[in-house]
């Protein structure tokens, strides 16, 4: 035994202390920002905060922010499932474009998206303007629904990717075996397709949840008002205790949602996981007539999801400003490599550290395996600015305190420079993003066939060779889709990058901010369409893994 | 320092010939200028004693390359022939480093003006780090308590920002000759100092109203029934502040009740005020409340808009807001700091900033672009800016009347 498998020995077998350990350590380090933000919590002013609490519009508020959870999440299923049933199971024409267009959405910050169809739907807008001598009148685009639109639009391709995921490993031969046994189509539906899928949908739809849960941005183009607004007014006026306060209400709803999901996937504990992919069983559904209505419904999402927003934003580029005195900072194409190299680096750690976890989670059923997994999606739901505080309030401390802790331990001051330095904002990125890669880890965990493991033990290897030899390349898709879509929402990441950025560091979405603030569209929409190229590589990489 | 070039430490002063050779190139009427200003202006550097130039009258001509520091465009209109206040010629020059924490910073217009100051010193860097304006001030207060800011110079799109840091102890004082610069009111006390106004307005669609529609206050409005059709953004900092003005001047109950008033009117909220004059000119709105610059901007991307901007009179809704600056508590470029910041106060940086962007100069002889008022022709309240800092009891006043 060598004494890389010595250390490994305690990662496998029934008790798995060393990997519990090695996942308990990372679910703490993500969860870290939150004793921070506890820290904050206990220095508030508690006759402000419950002033805050007690203001007449907190019930609506909540109500506003739970109705947007619910409906975003409900739509995007609506949308994201039958979409992945089109491109995985029928012979709908042109599939492999219509399953990259319809993914693409997600490479578009809501937010961008949420400022372009206000600019092309909204009152006196671009499309507005087109339609109306038609006699076509838009209804309004603020409010509930119109955030509700914005947000399943360019949130429901989460819930597209895991459940074309879990169609795609679904084993077609259990539903003819149901089916030969009598049981009637829905019953099979229900009792075989549906347990199947659960958890490639629910663990979309968590995604999607959350999203709603902590964006800011769209919610406030939009003109509704949610929770997220509360705690973004108190930071912007200088409350930082109060608004750490409200987060973790925020958080509090958060660990709601995540205990739904839960009770969800455990649905599938008894779940058979096939061992060969619907590619191989030829039992593609024929559309038929239907075939003209599916090309249109995949062509209207992707005209509302892609084509508005990138066609507002070349008319944007294409528009000559008038009388224009003003010259912005020009934009630089080293700010899309600053933005690549960052979401490289997060994408890079979130895939490494979401093995372990996932691994645990997927092979060791326990309370703690669990909680472990469940953990990790904490960050993902904290707001970017309540995390990028919490991460100056850390940092700041540190280096106030660092060098003299090392020279009294070490004889000198050794300890590296956190604050405003790029460690610490690709820890920011790895705290929200986690759970991308580990839900795409895990399920391409689940499917790899226990024994196969088994055999290559029995066969000789060590722990870690047999995991190395067999379980890593067949998980390797899952690694590399769930680090690609780290990546694209890293690329997207707005909040935390402006607190944590080094001195001078610009990338693709600060730039877009600060020309967007002054109305400089057309200074925006080169950057912004660099974005969503570049990010629409990695959309590639995911859906080419399957 | 001695007259014939070199520095107290005895080395060739580089950055003179530099300034000089800028100069010279920069037009043909250079050379007179040269031989009108140069010499006899230039101190030592980073000498605690010495004196902080006096405002004087300079011709175009005497300034430094002035067409270069200007903007253009059809807008601009014409510029004066003289101007009154201290020109960068006469301040000291810069060497070394700076770290400077931007708050908003107009689409890199303030950086744009850092850069353009580097060009003209060999010696002399920034480095600017860029985000929302509270969101720094939060983050300097967190250094401030860890005593280990890395900023040098904080300048923020508005007072309210860098008076919380003000309070927050995490200011060095600046000189009192700063004063000389810009009026009384930008320079509320030794802690910061404005650099460009910002002053607050009441777009409206000209389609809806004339000018003589507009109350020259603010406080006629909320009991107006012609007024039904407004917006605002209650979640922008300038509003916020526009509010805390208000609640100074008139008093939180008068304030509640012209917040239930335009509320009653059925006033909508918008995300920014930038989208609160776009509406305007889109017929959406009659009428709103915003910042000046805002309405500039639409007019920029829309000529023929119907838009129209208000002025009250010495209501808090002539509030006139500030981009300003301040030295942090525990730098090691105190000095280099302070003349930064009297560089941004040079007649020529105030015409890069006037004439790029919409905002005002607060030099008083460099005249804002366009069809604006002149800041002396506007009419704000009397009011001490440092208390825009004061700004929780007006968000708990938003939020008791549900305006939040």
């Amino acid at each position: 035994m060598s004494v890389a498998d010595r250390l490994a020995a305690p990662f496998d077998g029934d008790r798995p202390t060393g990997l519990t350990l090695l996942g308990g350590a990372i679910a703490a380090a993500v969860l870290s920002p939150l004793l921070w933000i506890l820290l904050r919590v206990l220095q508030v002013d508690t006759s402000y905060a419950a002033s805050i609490l007690a203001r007449p519009t907190t019930v609506d508020i909540l109500l506003n922010s739970l109705g947007l959870v619910a409906a975003v999440t409900g739509a995007s299923i609506l949308l994201g499932v039958p979409l992945a049933f089109l491109t995985v199971r029928t012979d709908l024409p042109f599939r492999r474009f219509w399953t990259i267009a319809v993914a693409l959405p997600l490479v578009i910050p809501s937010y961008l998206g949420a400022f372009t169809f206000i600019s092309a739907f909204g009152p006196s807008g671009q499309l507005a303007d087109v339609l109306a001598p038609l006699g076509i009148g838009i209804p309004t685009i603020y409010g509930f629904a119109g955030t509700t639109l914005i947000l399943t639009l360019y949130t429901y391709p989460y819930v597209f990717i895991t459940t074309r995921a879990s169609l795609l490993s679904f084993d077609q031969q259990l539903v003819e075996a149901a089916r030969s046994l009598g049981t009637s189509r829905w019953e099979a539906f229900r009792r075989v397709t549906l347990p199947q899928l659960l958890p490639g949908i629910a663990s979309g739809a968590l995604l999607v949840a959350l999203y709603a849960l902590s964006d800011f941005g769209t919610p406030s183009l939009m003109r509704l008002d949610v929770f997220t607004r509360v705690i973004y007014v108190e930071y912007n006026a200088f409350g930082r205790e109060t608004a750490a306060l409200l987060s973790l209400q925020l958080l509090a709803i958060t660990a709601v949602i995540l205990a739904i999901e839960s009770r969800v996937g455990n649905e599938t504990d008894g779940a058979y996981v096939g061992t060969k992919s619907s590619a191989e069983s030829d039992t593609t559904v024929s559309l038929g007539v239907w075939k003209l209505p599916a090309l249109g419904f995949c062509g209207s999402v992707v005209t509302l999801c892609l084509v508005v927003p990138i066609a507002i934003l070349v008319h944007w580029l294409l528009r000559s400003p008038n009388g224009a005195t003003r010259v912005g900072q020009a934009f630089q194409w080293s700010f899309a490599a600053n933005s690549a190299l960052v979401s490289l680096a997060a994408a890079a750690v979130c895939a490494v550290l979401a093995v372990p976890v996932a691994y645990l989670a997927a092979r060791h059923r326990s309370k703690l395996a669990e909680l472990i997994d469940r953990a990790t999606y904490v960050g993902y739901a904290t707001p970017g600015i309540v995390l990028g505080l919490a991460l100056v309030f850390f940092a700041v401390w540190y280096e106030a305190t660092s060098d003299a802790v090392s020279t009294a331990l070490l004889g000198g001051a050794y300890a590296p420079t956190l604050y405003q330095a790029l460690p610490l904002l690709i820890f920011a990125y790895v705290v929200r993003f986690l759970p991308q890669a580990v839900g795409a880890t895990r399920s391409s965990v689940l499917r790899v066939d226990q024994s196969l493991t088994e055999a290559a033990r029995s066969l000789g290897h060590t722990p870690v060779g047999a995991f190395r030899q067999v379980t890593l390349p067949l998980i390797a898709p899952g690694v590399i889709a769930g680090a690609a879509l780290v990546f694209l929402t890293t690329m997207k990441e707005l909040p935390a990058t402006l607190l944590l950025h080094p001195t001078g560091f610009e990338t693709l979405v600060t730039y877009i901010w600060s020309v967007r603030a002054v109305g400089d569209y057309g200074a925006a929409a080169v950057p912004a369409l660099a974005l969503i190229v570049v990010s629409a590589f990695s959309m590639v990489v995911i859906l080419s893994q399957e | 320092m001695d007259r014939d070039g070199r520095d107290t430490r005895g080395r060739p002063r580089l950055l003179r010939g530099r300034r000089d050779f800028l100069k010279l190139t920069g037009a043909t009427a250079g050379l007179a200028a040269l031989a009108g200003c140069g010499g006899d202006s230039e101190e030592s550097d980073y000498n605690r004693e010495e004196p902080i130039p006096e405002p004087k009258t300079y011709a175009e001509s005497d300034l430094f390359n002035m067409e270069e520091w200007r903007g253009s465009g059809p807008l601009i209109g014409e510029r004066p022939s003289e101007y009154e206040g201290v020109s960068m010629l006469d301040l000291p020059d810069m060497r070394g480093e700076l770290t400077v924490y931007l708050g908003g910073g107009e689409g890199g217009l303030y950086v744009n003006l850092l850069n353009r100051i580097q060009r003209t010193y060999r010696d002399f860097k920034t480095k600017t780090r860029k985000a929302p304006s509270a969101q720094l001030a939060n983050t300097l207060v967190e250094e401030a308590r860890a005593g280990n800011s890395p900023a040098d110079v904080f300048w923020a799109i508005d007072a309210g920002s860098v008076g919380v840091v003000a309070n927050n102890d995490a200011t060095e004082s600046l000189p009192e000759a700063v004063g000389r610069f810009v009026p009384g009111t930008f320079y509320p006390s030794r802690s910061w100092v404005g650099v460009m106004g910002r002053a607050r307005s009441v777009p409206y669609n000209t389609d809806e109203f004339d000018a003589a529609d507009i109350p020259n206050t603010v406080m006629a409005m909320d009991s107006d029934d012609r007024f039904d059709n407004m917006g605002w953004a209650p979640t922008y900092g300038a509003f916020q502040s526009f509010i805390t003005a208000m609640r100074l001047i008139e008093g939180e109950s008068r304030t509640r009740e012209w917040l239930n008033g335009m509320q009653g009117l059925g006033i909508g909220a918008y995300n920014n005020e930038l989208v609160v004059a776009n509406r305007v000119a889109d017929g959406e709105l009659s009428a709103g409340f915003s910042n000046h610059y805002y309405s500039r901007l639409v007019r920029q991307d829309r000529p023929d808009a119907p838009l129209e901007l208000a002025f009250t009179q010495s209501d808090p809704g002539a509030l006139i807001n500030c981009s300003a600056t301040e030295v942090i508590k525990g730098t090691d470029e105190r000095i280099l700091a302070e003349n930064l910041i009297l560089h941004l106060l040079s007649v020529e940086a105030q015409e890069f900033l006037g004439t790029r962007g919409y905002e005002y100069p607060l030099v008083p002889s460099v005249p804002p672009v366009g069809d604006l008022p002149a800041i002396d022709e506007l009419n704000p309240p009397e009011f001490d800016l440092t208390r825009l800092a004061d700004v929780e009891p007006t968000l708990q006043l938003l939020r008791d009347v549900g305006v939040l």
